[in-house]
């Protein structure tokens, strides 16, 4: 089972998107923000993970700046409510990045893509 | 040596020759923070005040687009109104602001104000041969009308509503842009209009077109501005938007596609509700700020104003189990603002107060006089505070240390003080507390440090 980490600080989106995938046959772990989210990558590896960019505290760019200091290949994609973040440079690091909308059909078929599922 | 003097200082009214009196009176208004009808309507007044010039009544057209309309006229309606107006005008040490509310007042009452009857005129400024009164503002030319009714160059509508023989017609104009003209007459006293008038009338026209010109440029910039923030501002309310409606998506596409289970279908319509209030909630604090726009600058007296904010419902039960500490002077001048947007804006500061601050701390507001013109008022608590960093972008972007805020509270004071022409501070110490201070202009004028 591929096991995913979902960084995101809103409570309902971590709800939904550990059902949704979890329903789609993935083991799903969240992390309410970029702190929670290092602890467990210190601990654990999985195969994917999503960040939401703006959270209290340190934010998604930072979050992938410290994954990439990892060296691990794990594939990121960004799913955040802002088109415009496309454009800061860091975001190039992502494998996809996804606008949140009211549909996850998007962020499913991305994490199939990835995952070659 | 040097000598320091007060930059016209108070009793310039009284004791200058009345021309240089009433040229510091205008130019007094136009640092005021009043609307830019407001200041017109202090230049009209200027020439029809008894301390002034004395016209007994004045008209002005503005040009708006490409037609010179009617907008202003004020005076007495009957010369019995007229001695009753000018004794108030003409009292002592009467102030700015006394002045522009009772012209305010003049203005809006009903039904047969003057005012009403020059709404309707208007005349199209590409006119090759205008007649007056559009002649003076197309020609850019003083023209003083006599024996008004033989006059073939007179429009008779125009003739009609003002109803005398002789007035005079003051251009105001740019160096590129026709701004409009002040028409004046003395219907009342019947006096002949000399050429002192005349050319104190035209000194007012070049001082009311300076005005018109720097106060629409003005405009202009601050248009661009909001433009450069209403981008930002879109970003901003997408965010807003795109987290809960992500939550209402996702979560009523399970309600259609899973099988039904009475828990999980309640729990996904609870959470529902709650993203749209979350909706809601961004509208209500939307409206609310771009309110701040919508300023009508008066003077009053904060204390009331501030009581009632403590006073209400949401507040107290915020303030819950913090000890909260108010000391007004007694002697508090009145301010110039708006009293809903200050009121609001306090609300804003005390419900961040209490919202930083630990049950068993402690939240103070003091007010006194802050220099001559000023009052000052300071919101003070003991919670949080902020680390260097935050505190200098807390006026200035979209911001939030809450779960849920916005980031829209500071901004609004912030436009709140800018739109009556005050300013805001903010002292913090992370872990020590932050103080907000506000400073108004007081309405009161002519007194000098202690």
């Amino acid at each position: 089972m591929k096991k995913l980490l979902v960084v995101e600080d809103e409570e309902a989106l971590c709800l939904l998107y550990k059902e949704e995938l979890t329903q789609e046959g993935y083991d799903v772990v969240t992390a309410g923000d970029a702190e929670q989210a290092l602890e467990i990558l210190n601990r654990e590896k999985f195969d994917l993970i999503i960040t939401d960019i703006r959270m209290p505290g340190r934010n998604g760019i930072e979050l992938i700046t410290q994954i990439m200091g990892m060296r691990t290949n794990v594939p990121i994609i960004i799913n955040t409510s802002y088109q415009s973040y496309k454009s800061d440079f860091m975001t190039w690091a992502a494998d996809a990045y996804v606008v949140k909308s009211s549909s996850l059909d998007e962020l499913k078929s991305k994490i199939k893509e990835l995952l070659n599922t | 040596m040097i000598e320091k003097f007060q930059f016209l200082a108070p009793d310039f009214l009284s004791k200058e020759p009345k021309e240089l009196a009433l040229l510091a009176f205008i130019s007094q208004s136009f640092f005021q923070p009043f609307s830019v009808e407001d200041n017109l309507l202090v230049i009209l007044t200027a020439l029809t005040s008894g301390s002034g010039i004395g016209f007994n009544r004045a008209m002005l057209f503005r040009a708006r687009g490409n037609t010179l309309r009617g907008e202003i006229w004020l005076g007495p309606r009957s010369a019995d109104e007229a001695r009753d107006i000018w004794e108030i005008l003409s009292t002592p040490g009467i102030s700015h602001v006394e002045i522009i509310e009772h012209n305010r007042y003049l203005l809006s009452r009903e039904p047969d104000s003057l005012s009403q009857k020059v709404v309707p005129l208007s005349y199209p400024l590409g006119d090759d041969h205008p007649l007056v009164p559009a002649r003076s503002a197309i020609r850019r030319e003083l023209i003083l009308v006599r024996e008004s009714r033989r006059e073939p160059l007179v429009d008779p509508d125009f003739l009609r509503t003002i109803g005398v023989d002789e007035f005079l017609c003051v251009p105001l104009f740019s160096f590129e842009d026709i701004l409009g003209v002040i028409i004046l007459d003395n219907a009342y006293t019947k006096r002949g209009i000399e050429s002192k008038d005349i050319k104190l009338a035209s000194l007012c026209g070049l001082m009311a077109s300076n005005y018109i010109y720097a106060a629409t440029l003005h405009n202009k910039m601050i248009e661009m501005e909001r433009m450069a923030a209403l981008g930002e501002m879109a970003a901003f309310i997408t965010h807003q938007l795109r987290n809960p409606l992500t939550a209402v998506g996702g979560f009523s596409d399970q309600l259609l596609n899973s099988p039904p289970d009475e828990a999980k279908t309640r729990r996904n319509i609870q959470i529902i509700q709650k993203e749209i209030k979350r909706l809601e909630n961004v509208l209500t604090k939307l409206t609310r700020f771009l309110k701040a726009d919508e300023v009508k600058t008066v003077a009053f007296d904060l204390k009331p104003v501030l009581l009632a904010v403590l006073d209400s419902p949401d507040l107290k039960m915020k303030g819950e189990g913090i000890d909260v500490f108010q000391t007004l002077d007694d002697d508090l001048p009145r301010i110039l603002a708006d009293p809903t947007l200050v009121g609001e804006a306090l609300r804003n500061l005390l419900a961040n107060a209490f919202e930083a601050t630990p049950a068993g701390g402690r939240v103070e507001i003091r007010g006194g006089r802050e220099a001559p013109t000023w009052v000052a008022v300071s919101v003070a608590d003991s919670g949080r505070g902020m680390l260097p960093d935050l505190k200098e972008k807390v006026f200035t972007s979209f911001l939030s240390t809450k779960d849920k805020g916005l980031g829209l509270g500071l901004l609004f004071v912030k436009r709140v003080m800018d739109s009556c022409g005050g300013r805001i501070e903010v002292d913090s110490e992370a872990g020590r507390g932050t103080v907000f201070r506000l400073f108004f202009r007081c309405a009161e004028e002519g007194r000098s440090e202690p």
